[in-house]
């Protein structure tokens, strides 16, 4: 995939990767995507750090969806603000899938926010949320 | 991932119930797609998750503070929504614990009234008569349609089962018509009771859809 924006997305990701190292991050989308997105550090370090708008690990919106899903777990385990999860993951989808795509993945979540309690009952909609796009 | 928890560890649930939410679960994953978990979800009782592509499976979270009778009513409600086709690619379905709060209200009263069809096996679709426990039990409908009624009728089937027990029935009545009678009715009594809109006519609920 090309980058939209990719100073953005690498601001992004930044954010939502809170206070863990890259290798960390490496390793968690990994797991949490059940290997079905599998960046490699290098590919990672050069987005996150705005060098690249190409990233040939993710080719397919459905890879960019389940880092969208991945990232903003991750933001929940760091204990971003809800503010921060969502604008942040927001951000990142339309820099990877372009405006219209990301509109309406993140329309969703844009009507069920108001009605999840806090950070945990979120964590829970993103994890199902990513389930349903893990390949089968 | 969070761990998935496939024994919900509600103390002092009967057996029946318990029995009967698995068995309806088992339908919802085999007929419907609906794999379902359990967690801690705080001020929700249920999230019915759809996916891009019609056909593919649908991811139901559950509560775990939910009652097995609440769950069992859950699992009709969540049909009926399906049923409606308000599970549309990419829509999460809400069932909250508190006001509704969204201008999907309309959906959740549709999905109330097809329920209610449904679980006395008086919707059009005579294939799901057998599949709901109201369905063979739809003698105690007058009966539990009142608040005093689902107590008193409630008291009365544990008491029955308590006698059932102390005096030894199980031995001659179990597998009998009386033993599966009493199984249905007092099923279906508790989840009326913990979902009072199954029974009455215009009942409201505390949940809204995304």
């Amino acid at each position: 995939m090309r980058l939209q924006d990719r100073e953005r997305v690498s601001r992004a990701i930044r954010t939502l990767r809170g206070d863990r190292s890259l290798d960390s991050l490496v390793d968690r989308i990994y797991e949490i995507t059940e290997g079905s997105v599998s960046l490699d550090r290098a590919t990672l370090q050069r987005v996150a750090t705005g060098q690249t708008r190409v990233t040939r690990a993710i080719d397919s919106p459905e890879d960019c969806v389940r880092l969208y899903f991945a990232l903003m777990i991750i933001g929940c385990e760091e204990e971003l603000t809800l503010a921060e999860i969502v604008g942040e993951g927001r951000t990142m989808l339309a820099g990877f899938v372009g405006e219209p795509l990301a509109t309406l993945v993140f329309a969703d979540l844009r009507r069920t926010l108001p009605k999840l309690a806090d950070l945990r009952t979120l964590r829970e909609y993103l994890e199902e949320g990513l389930r349903v796009w893990l390949p089968k | 991932m969070a761990t998935e928890v496939t024994a919900v560890p509600v103390l002092a649930e009967s057996n029946t119930l318990r029995s009967e939410e698995e068995r309806l679960r088992g339908m919802l994953e085999e007929r419907l797609g609906i794999h379902t978990r359990f967690t801690s979800l705080p001020g929700t009782r249920a999230l019915l998750v759809s996916p891009i592509a019609a056909g593919g499976s649908k991811g139901l979270v559950v509560d775990r503070s939910v009652s097995a009778a609440e769950r069992i009513s859950l699992y009709v409600h969540l049909v009926a929504h399906i049923a409606l086709k308000h599970d549309l690619p990419l829509i999460t379905i809400v069932e909250s614990r508190g006001d509704v709060t969204s201008g999907d209200e309309n959906n959740h009263r549709a999905a109330d009234r097809l329920a209610r069809a449904m679980w006395w096996g008086t919707s059009a679709r005579a294939d799901g008569r057998e599949l709901w426990p109201g369905g063979r039990s739809r003698v105690l409908r007058p009966l539990l349609a009142s608040r005093p009624g689902r107590l008193g009728l409630r008291l009365l089937l544990l008491v029955l089962r308590r006698l059932y027990y102390a005096a030894r029935a199980r031995r001659l009545l179990e597998d009998t018509v009386v033993a599966r009678s009493l199984r249905d009715a007092l099923c279906v009594t508790a989840v009326v009771c913990a979902a009072p809109e199954l029974a009455a006519a215009h009942a409201g609920r505390d949940h809204s859809t995304a």
